[in-house]
C-alpha cells in the first residue's frame, strides 16, 4: 500500500510540474521578452511599475515633470507608479534622451517584485483564469505567397540518419559495439583456451599411457650400459619415431622420467638419467635455458637439477643472479646440488635479497650435500648482502657448525642489531658458553628486540653476570611482555635468583608472571 | 525557474548515469584482464613451489590459528580436531570461547582433557575480561590453547587470541570453516617469498561447501547448492575471489581479505592495535588500517592473495539470514570507509587512496543507492515524457551483457584454473543462474544494501561519532578508550 501511495505521489508531482511548465511557457523568461509581453497586456490588475534614477542630481525640468512626479530617496529618485504597460516606451523616452541611468521596477500589489516573482504571479493569474493573455497580431501586411517567395525552400522532413545527427546515440552505440566486441572476444578466447587445455590434458593422459609401459620395460629389462649403447632403431621400438617428433609427447616423457626419478633410488635413477640423455631430452632442457619466457627457463633448470646434467652448469651459473625470483632460485639450487666443489661465492655475490622461501630451499639442499661436499660457509659472512650473511649464520646453527663460532665471534661486535640477534640464536642453539660476554653486552642494549634475544640466550648459556643484569632489567622494566621474557630467562638461568626476585615481590604483575612461569601446564608453550 | 532547475537536474543525472555505466564496463573489463594475468602468473609460479619442505623447515614461520567460537557446542570438538590435524610443523591452535551460553567450553574441557592454567594474561589490546586459559595435560593436544572470556563479539575474541598468540603469523579463521590439510603451507608461502616488500597479510579463497562431499577436512566432490540463493553465491564467490581479488592483488590494491580465512603478520597487527570491535566490518577495517599504517610509515608492503581452494564454508541459503549478512557487509563497508576517509583520493596513500578507496566508495558502498536513483530517474523520465527508449534499452542491454560477461568469465576462470565443478548438469545450472541473476537476485541484493545504508544512518551497531569522524592516524585505534559493547 505504502508503495502505491509513493508512486501516486511521484505521478502527481510530475503531472503538476508538467502543467505549470505549460502555463509558464506563455510568459517569456528573459527580461526583454517579459517587458514586451507586459507591453502587450496594457493594464494588469495588481501589477504596476515605476522608474528609479540612481544619479544624485537630475535636471529641474525632469524633477518637476508631472508625468513622473519624481521624489528623492536615499537610493536615488523614484517616479510615481504606472499601471499601463502599453505606455512604457513613451514614458521612458525622456529618460533615454537625457542619457540617465535608470532602472525599471515591477510592483505586485505596490510591493517591489523581481522579474521572476512577477512572472510567477502572472502565471498563477493565467492558470486560475483571472488573466486573459493578449498576443501580438502577427498577421502579415503582404499576402502569404509573396512572403514565401523570400524564404529559400527547405524540405519539412530532413531525411538525414538520426543515428549520425544524434551524437549521444552515436557514442552509446560505439561504446556498446566496442564492449560487445571485447566481451565476445574474451569469452571466445576463454572457451578456446578451455577447449585447448582439455585437449592437451586428454593428449597428455593418452601419451602418458603410451609411455609408462615401454619406460617400465626399459627400466626392468635393460642395464644402464645397455641403454647407453642402444641404437635409435632399438629406441624407436619402445618410443615410436613419429611420437618422438611431437613436442607434447616429449614433454610428457620428461615429466614422467623426472617424476619417477624423484621416487626411485639407486640403479633405477641412473637408468632414468641414461634414458633421458639417450632420447636427447637433455637438449630440450638446455635449449629452454635460452628462452625468453621465465617459466621455461626455470623449468629447464629444474630438469637439469633433477637429471644431474652437470655439463650444463656453466649455463646455469649465468642465471644465478637473474632478476627473476624463480630463475634465480632454481639456478642457485641447481648449482648447490650439482657443483662438485660447492664454492658458495656465487651465493655470496648475489645482489638480490634472499627470501625465506629461497633460504628454506637452499637449506634443504645444503643439508643434503653437506656430508659429500666441503662447504665453506664462512664465505657467506663476507657477503655485502645482509640477507645472505644472516642466512650464513642460520646455516651455522642448523648444520651445527661449532667450528665456525670463532668466525662469528670475530665479527659479532661490528654487525647490525639484526645480525646480532641471529648470532645470539646461533650461540644459544650451539651452547656457545664462551661467548657469554657478547650476550651480556647485548642484554644491556637499548634495542628492545636485541636485549630480548640476548635474554633468551642468557637463559640457556648465561652466567652470574647475566643474572645480575637480568635482575636489574626486571626491576626497571614496565612493559609486561618484556618483563615476562626477562623473568623467564632468569628462571631458566638461576632458579634461586628467580625465587629471590619474585617470591617476596608485592607487585601483582610479578606475582602473575611468577605463577605463569611456575605452572607446569604452561611449560610446553 | 523551478522547472528549469528540475530539467537541469534530470540532464545532469542522465549524464552521471551514462558516465557511471561506461565506467563500470571499463573497470570490469580491466579487472578481468588483470585477474587473468595474475591467475596465469600464479599457476606458472605454482609449478615451482615445493610445499613439502615448509612442514619441517626450521626457517618456516610459526602460525597461531585463532578461532573464535560462540555457541558452537554441537561441532566444536570435531572442528578443533580438524584444526589440530593440519599438516604444518610449527603451529598452535587458540580457540576463544566468546562467552558461549551452551556447552562449548565443557565439551572442549572434557574431550581434550583441559585444565585451567595460571596464564598471566596481558591485555596489550583492550578486550573483555578473560575468565581462564586452558591447556591439556595430554601431550597429543599440546598445540591447543582454549581461552574462556566474557562475550564481546568476534573482533574482541580475536583480539584476545592476538594477545596470547606466540608465533609470527596469525591465521584468523571461522571455527566452522573446513580447511584443507595443506592450507597453512600454501597461505604462508607469500609471507616467505617476497623480498623487496613486506607481506603484511594474505587472503584466501572461500569455497562453498553446501551440498558438497567432505572427507578428512577436504571437499572431495563438488556439487552446486540446491537453492537459487546458494547457486547465486557460488557465482558471486567466483566473481569476488577469482576475479576481483586476483585483479586487486595484481596492482597491490586489496582492501579486504575474508574474515573467515585470513593470515596476518602478528607484530604489525599488535602495532596497529588489533581488530576494531565496534565496527561490523572488522576484517576489512583491519586490512585498511594495516595498509594505512605501512603507507604512513613509508614501508613498502603487499597484501597477498592465494587463489587455491583451501577453505570451505556453508553459506546461508535462506533469504532472512542472507539479507542480514548483506546488511552487515554494507554497514561494515560504510563504517570502514568512514573511519579512513583521510585516504579518499589522497596521493600520499598511493593505490590505496587513489584507486581502491574511490572504487569501494562508488562501486561497492554507493552501488545500491545509485541503482535505486537510476530506477527512480527512469520513472520520472517516463512521467515527464522525456524518456528515450533507445538510450534506455541500449544501456539496459549493455549492463545485462556486462553482467553475463563477468559471471561467465569467472565461471570459465574456475574451470580453467581449478575445474572443481565437473558435472555438466552443475555447469548448466550455473549458466542458467548467470542468465536470471540480474532479474531474480540482484534487486534483492540492492534492497539489502539499501537497508544497510538506512541502518547505518540510524546508528545500528557502529560506534556513532567515532565512525563518522574517522581515525586521524592508523595507530589511533590503540588510543581509544574502551567502551562497552552494545
Amino acid at each position: 500500500m505504502k508503495r502505491k501511495v509513493r508512486w501516486i505521489a511521484i505521478g502527481l508531482f510530475s503531472l503538476i510540474t508538467g502543467l505549470t511548465r505549460a502555463q509558464e511557457n506563455l510568459i517569456p523568461e528573459d527580461s526583454i521578452g517579459f517587458r514586451d509581453f507586459l507591453i502587450l497586456q496594457n493594464e494588469i490588475p495588481g501589477v504596476s511599475y515605476r522608474f528609479q534614477i540612481k544619479e544624485k542630481l537630475i535636471s529641474d525640468r525632469l524633477l518637476t515633470d508631472s508625468l513622473y512626479l519624481f521624489s528623492k530617496t536615499d537610493s536615488g529618485f523614484l517616479s510615481k507608479l504606472f499601471s499601463d504597460f502599453g505606455q512604457i516606451r513613451q514614458i521612458e523616452m525622456s529618460l533615454l534622451n537625457d542619457s540617465l541611468q535608470y532602472k525599471l521596477h515591477y510592483l505586485v500589489f505596490s510591493e517591489v517584485s523581481s522579474v521572476a516573482a512577477t512572472r510567477e504571479y502572472l502565471s498563477n493569474r493565467i492558470q486560475s483564469g483571472d488573466l486573459l493573455v493578449q498576443f501580438e497580431d502577427v498577421a502579415p501586411s503582404d499576402d502569404l505567397v509573396s512572403l514565401a517567395s523570400y524564404v529559400p525552400y527547405l524540405p519539412m522532413q530532413r531525411f538525414k540518419l538520426r543515428f549520425i545527427s544524434d551524437y549521444k546515440l552515436f557514442i552509446v552505440t560505439g561504446v556498446i559495439s566496442f564492449f560487445l566486441i571485447i566481451a565476445t572476444s574474451m569469452i571466445v578466447a576463454m572457451i578456446f583456451m578451455k577447449a585447448k587445455i582439455n585437449k592437451v590434458e586428454k593428449l597428455r593422459k593418452d601419451y602418458d599411457r603410451l609411455i609408462i609401459d615401454p619406460l617400465t620395460s626399459l627400466l626392468f629389462e635393460k642395464e644402464k650400459e645397455e641403454i647407453e649403447l642402444m641404437k635409435f632403431d632399438d629406441i624407436y621400438q619402445y618410443f615410436p619415431e613419429e611420437m618422438l617428433a611431437k613436442p607434447l609427447y616429449k614433454d610428457v616423457l620428461i615429466d614422467r622420467i623426472i617424476g619417477l626419478n624423484k621416487k626411485m633410488k639407486g640403479d633405477f635413477k641412473e637408468k632414468l638419467k641414461a634414458i633421458f640423455k639417450k632420447l636427447s631430452l637433455d637438449k630440450i632442457s638446455l635449449i629452454s635455458l635460452s628462452s625468453s619466457e621465465w617459466d621455461k627457463v626455470a623449468m629447464g633448470l629444474v630438469q637439469i637439477n633433477e637429471m644431474d646434467l652437470v655439463e650444463a652448469l656453466p649455463k646455469v651459473k649465468v642465471h644465478a643472479n637473474s632478476s627473476n625470483f624463480h630463475i634465480r632460485s632454481q639456478a642457485v639450487a641447481t648449482l648447490l646440488n650439482l657443483s662438485e666443489k660447492v664454492d658458495l661465492t656465487f651465493l655470496r655475490d648475489q645482489t638480490f635479497p634472499l627470501s625465506l622461501w629461497q633460504q628454506m630451499n637452499y637449506l634443504r639442499i645444503i643439508r643434503f650435500v653437506r656430508h659429500q661436499k666441503d662447504l665453506k660457509l664462512q664465505i657467506l659472512f663476507d657477503s655485502k648482502n645482509p640477507s645472505i650473511r644472516i642466512f650464513g649464520y642460520k646455516l651455522v646453527s642448523v648444520l651445527g657448525r661449532v667450528d665456525l663460532i670463532e668466525h662469528l665471534a670475530a665479527r659479532s661486535g661490528e654487525v647490525s642489531d639484526e645480525e646480532k640477534i641471529e648470532i645470539l640464536e646461533v650461540y644459544s642453539t650451539l651452547g656457545a658458553h664462551m661467548e657469554v660476554g657478547f650476550i651480556n653486552d647485548c642484554l644491556k642494549s637499548e634495542n628492545a628486540e636485541l636485549s630480548m634475544a640476548a635474554a633468551k640466550a642468557a637463559g640457556s648459556i648465561g652466567d652470574s653476570v647475566s643474572a645480575d643484569i637480568l635482575v636489574g632489567l626486571i626491576a626497571v622494566e614496565t612493559d609486561f611482555r618484556r618483563k615476562h621474557g626477562f623473568l623467564k630467562s632468569l628462571y631458566d638461568l638461576d632458579r634461586d635468583r628467580f625465587e629471590l626476585a619474585t617470591s617476596t615481590n608485592p607487585e601483582t604483575e610479578t606475582i602473575e608472571i611468577r605463577k605463569h612461569i611456575l605452572d607446569p601446564m604452561l611449560q610446553h608453550v | 525557474m523551478y522547472s528549469f532547475l528540475f530539467f537541469l537536474i534530470l540532464e545532469i543525472l542522465g549524464l552521471i548515469f551514462l558516465i557511471l555505466s561506461f565506467s563500470v564496463i571499463l573497470i570490469y573489463l580491466i579487472l578481468m584482464i588483470l585477474s587473468a594475468l595474475e591467475m596465469r602468473d600464479y599457476l606458472r609460479k605454482n609449478r615451482f613451489a615445493d610445499y613439502g619442505d615448509i612442514i619441517t623447515s626450521p626457517i618456516a614461520p610459526g602460525v597461531s590459528i585463532l578461532a573464535p567460537a560462540y555457541n558452537e557446542g554441537q561441532n566444536i570438538v570435531q572442528n578443533a580436531q580438524s584444526l589440530l590435524s593440519l599438516h604444518y610443523g610449527k603451529f598452535e591452535v587458540i580457540l576463544i570461547n566468546d562467552g558461549s551460553k551452551d556447552d562449548t567450553l565443557e565439551k572442549l574441557i572434557h574431550f581434550f582433557e583441559l585444565e585451567k592454567t595460571n596464564y598471566a594474561y596481558n591485555p596489550e589490546i583492550e578486550t573483555k575480561p578473560v575468565r581462564g586459559v586452558y591447556r591439556s595435560k595430554n601431550m597429543s593436544f599440546r598445540r591447543l590453547t582454549v581461552i574462556d572470556k566474557e562475550n564481546g563479539g568476534k573482533a574482541d575474541a580475536l583480539n584476545t587470541g592476538i594477545n596470547i598468540a606466540e608465533l609470527e603469523i596469525l591465521a584468523c579463521i571461522d571455527v566452522d570453516c573446513i580447511l584443507s590439510s595443506d592450507s597453512i603451507s600454501r597461505m604462508v608461502r607469500p609471507f616467505m617469498e617476497e623480498t623487496n616488500r613486506k607481506v603484511i597479510a594474505v587472503g584466501g579463497v572461500i569455497g562453498i561447501a553446501n551440498n558438497c562431499d567432505v572427507q578428512d577436512g577436504t571437499v572431495t566432490t563438488y556439487r552446486i547448492p540446491e537453492s537459487l540463493l546458494g547457486r547465486f553465491q557460488v557465482i558471486e564467490y567466483f566473481r569476488a575471489f577469482l576475479m576481483g581479488r586476483m585483479a586487486w592483488s595484481r596492482i597491490n590494491g586489496l582492501m579486504l581479505i575474508s574474515g573467515a580465512f585470513g593470515f596476518f603478520r602478528k607484530d604489525l597487527v599488535r602495532k596497529v592495535g588489533g581488530y576494531f570491535p565496534k565496527t561490523v566490518g572488522e576484517d576489512m577495517e583491519l586490512i585498511v588500517r594495516m595498509r594505512r599504517y605501512m603507507e604512513e610509515q613509508k614501508i613498502p608492503h603487499k597484501v597477498g592473495f592465494v587463489p587455491d581452494p583451501l577453505c570451505w564454508t556453508e553459506v546461508p541459503e535462506s533469504e532472512e539470514i542472507l539479507s542480514k549478512q548483506r546488511n552487515r557487509w554494507m554497514r561494515g563497508t560504510i563504517e570502514t570507509l568512514q573511519l579512513h576517509q583521510v585516504l579518499r583520493l589522497n596521493p600520499k596513500y598511493g593505490i590505496l587512496g587513489m584507486i581502491s578507496y574511490p572504487f569501494w566508495s562508488i562501486f561497492e558502498k554507493s552501488a545500491p543507492i545509485l541503482e535505486s536513483v537510476g530506477v527512480l530517474y527512469t520513472l520520472v523520465l517516463l512521467v515527464t515524457g522525456d524518456f528515450s527508449a533507445v538510450y534506455f534499452f541500449a544501456l539496459l542491454v549493455m549492463m545485462y551483457l556486462l553482467s553475463l560477461l563477468v559471471s561467465s568469465f569467472s565461471v570459465l576462470y574456475e574451470q580453467i584454473a581449478f575445474n572443481n565443478y565437473k558435472d555438466k548438469k552443475d555447469l548448466r545450472k550455473l549458466i542458467w543462474m548467470i542468465i536470471i541473476e540480474p532479474f531474480v537476485i540482484h534487486p534483492k541484493i540492492v534492497l539489502w544494501g539499501l537497508q544497510g545504508h538506512f541502518d547505518f544512518i540510524k546508528g545500528k551497531g557502529g560506534w556513532g561519532s567515532m565512525i563518522r569522524t574517522g581515525f586521524k592516524k592508523a595507530e589511533d585505534k590503540k588510543n581509544l578508550t574502551p567502551q562497552s559493547t552494545s
